[in-house]
């Protein structure tokens, strides 16, 4: 029954990590306490991003309350709603939607709860920002690209989920840059909705229609980025075509490390988890605080690797 | 033309529509992308719709008896995620993770058959209900983070070839074969289209027919168990995101082949022609570099035509 041991591993595991999403603690009543909604813990972004956050909760000995909004706006809403109704000191929003996730922040605002917008921004404007501007990301993946080819070449782009923020700002990143190239030619793009899979079966079919003409590849996520990496492997045509990506995670770096993806653009969780509650806490003890805290993207090529290796 | 002649025309439109449809789009596709027809695209094609194939095969088993599988593509994550776990080097042989993710597969297919026979909730409620389950169960597996560094051996399945065929090629002509053969050529098959074709005479006629609907639910599971396996080996990676949106594109392709939502109608056959049908217009699309916007209006106005095409068949 040697098959079934994975299985029942698997069911144990199940088991111990049920009570877990509970993090509520018995308050002590001196310690403050911060309400925070993170955008969606399926993404690993996300969750790296709300393990640093609790992390520095901890060490500042402030309790911390995550709660999942499941990328819905209006969840997210609910939340905020209740964070005011259990009067938190101060409300951290990891936001769902430019847009839609406004009305969250106006509500924190209005019952005089300061907010701290991580990660990514809202349109009503919040206490206070932390996060990076998503757009330097597609510049400092697309400078890359063009002193690697030295400024003349054909080049795909691999969309994220059109309309979302990040996708926005990382294409608009990338088409500022090209500005300055004009011998650099973007020859197709298209979206594969930040999914490996889905770069991967692009990928493919580029290869199909192009060939050898690509001579580099900018995927708006690392996640599409090795699915083109495998889809050119496979082909047998890395050696010939560039690949930079976005986010740095722990299977880009490997593939860095290995020389597969020539690229990846880190966006610093730690430092945005931190700095997020740093801020939130220097609000509700009304010491000074910075309005916009912005942490820089950082290239990491296989020269600069091992800094970013844990 | 007389109204005979167009009512037969209509007729034969609608029993041969899909296949007609699929040779007409190739046709175009060779003549406007010259790197269309060509082994390696085609080969790349039939790659790419493997996985929407076993998914789809097995949900066509379901909607013939008159039911539908919503959790497929959850299914999908979970059964990669458990392979995923158990698929690092020097860890386990690679039956184990392979066994594994079937078996997860199998599982909730099972807890899919058992709830919708004792509770008679109706199948579209009880597996939307799975769909969730499985979706939150593939993320607590994971902890929210994808798995990589797999076996080489388990890397094969999806990523491998065998005398220059590539191995999800292999598992899909198969699989096709046996599900072909099971529908058509035995018992089971017969009590299948029975039960879809009208459950209160399938069970006059003495046929179990939750026995049957048990079944076919667990015969999806262990298909979309084996889909979440040759994923997650294909993209070198156990995701818990993996999947989502799976169960509607097998849904599209078998209704597209010619599957009655109402049951008791459905060929594999039609099913795979289906599923030909939509990874082909998706890959001629992208070699066209039509945006993905135009791309999902032209896919459901194909699912639409196609059921449309099959209701004036039944009229007639």
């Amino acid at each position: 029954m040697k098959s079934l041991t994975p299985l029942l591993i698997c069911l144990a595991l199940l088991l111990t990590n049920c009570g877990k999403g509970d993090n509520s603690q018995k308050t002590d009543t001196k310690k403050l306490v911060i309400g925070a909604s993170m955008l969606g813990m399926q993404s690993e972004y996300i969750v790296n991003l709300s393990d640093a956050m609790q992390q520095k909760a901890q060490e500042m000995g402030a309790e911390l309350i995550i709660v999942d909004a499941e990328k819905s706006a209006l969840k997210q809403t609910e939340q905020i709603e209740s964070f005011i109704a259990q009067n938190v000191d101060v409300i951290i929003l990891n936001p769902c939607e430019v847009e839609a996730s406004s009305p969250a922040v106006a509500k924190a605002l209005a019952a005089n709860i300061p907010i701290v917008n991580v990660n990514s921004e809202t349109t009503t404007q919040p206490t206070a920002f932390v996060g990076s501007n998503d757009t330097e990301s597609g510049k400092i993946a697309l400078r890359f690209i063009a002193e690697k080819l030295g400024g003349k070449g054909n080049i795909v782009m691999i969309h994220g989920f059109m309309g979302q923020t990040a996708q926005i700002q990382r294409e608009k990143g990338a088409q500022e840059i090209l500005k300055q190239y004009p011998n650099i030619k973007l020859i197709a793009q298209q979206a594969a909705d930040w999914d490996r899979a889905k770069g991967m079966d692009l990928m493919e079919n580029w290869i199909q229609s192009f060939g050898t003409k690509i001579n580099a590849v900018f995927a708006q996520n690392d996640e599409m980025g090795m699915g083109a990496v495998k889809a050119l492997t496979d082909a047998g045509l890395k050696d010939k075509v560039l690949v930079v990506s976005i986010d740095a995670i722990p299977d880009a770096l490997q593939a860095v490390k290995k020389g597969t993806l020539d690229a990846t653009v880190f966006q610093d969780s730690q430092k945005q988890g931190a700095g997020a509650v740093e801020t939130a806490i220097k609000i509700a003890t009304q010491k000074t605080y910075e309005k916009q805290l912005l942490i820089p993207f950082q290239l990491v090529t296989q020269q600069n690797l091992t800094q970013f290796l844990k | 033309m007389t109204h005979f002649q167009i009512s037969k025309l209509i007729k034969a439109l609608g029993q041969y529509g899909i296949f007609a449809a699929f040779v007409v789009v190739c046709a175009v596709l060779s003549v406007v992308t010259p790197q269309f027809l060509t082994v390696a695209n085609l080969t790349i094609i039939i790659t790419q719709v493997s996985i929407n194939a076993l998914l789809a095969f097995g949900v066509t088993f379901v909607i013939i008896t008159g039911g539908i599988d919503l959790s497929l593509g959850s299914m999908v994550a979970v059964a990669g995620v458990v392979a995923a776990m158990l698929a690092h080097p020097d860890s386990y042989p690679v039956v184990v993770p392979i066994l594994a993710g079937l078996l997860a597969g199998i599982l909730m297919g099972v807890f899919n058959g058992f709830i919708i026979t004792k509770s008679k909730i109706a199948p579209f409620i009880v597996t939307l209900g799975t769909m969730t389950i499985g979706r939150g169960l593939a993320l607590i597996l994971s902890k929210g983070r994808p798995i990589s560094n797999l076996s080489d051996s388990f890397n094969f399945i999806g990523g491998g070839q065998i005398l220059g065929v590539p191995f999800p090629i292999v598992v899909l002509v198969v699989v096709f074969i046996s599900c072909a053969v099971l529908l058509n050529k035995t018992l089971l098959g017969r009590y299948i289209y029975a039960v879809g074709g009208n459950e209160q005479a399938a069970r006059a006629a003495g046929i179990n027919v939750n026995q049957v609907k048990m079944t076919v639910y667990v015969l999806a599971g262990a298909l979309a168990g084996l889909a979440g396996i040759l994923l997650t080996s294909r993209i070198t990676t156990g995701q818990p995101n993996a999947g989502a949106g799976f169960e509607l594109d097998a849904i599209a392709a078998a209704v597209i082949g010619g599957t009655s939502t109402t049951g008791g109608v459905g060929t594999m056959t039609g099913t795979l022609v289906g599923v030909l049908l939509i990874g082909t217009i998706n890959n001629g699309l992208d070699l066209l570099n039509v945006t993905s916007y135009y791309q999902q209006v032209v896919m459901g106005i194909i699912i639409i035509g196609a059921v449309l095409l099959d209701s004036w068949n039944q009229k007639k």
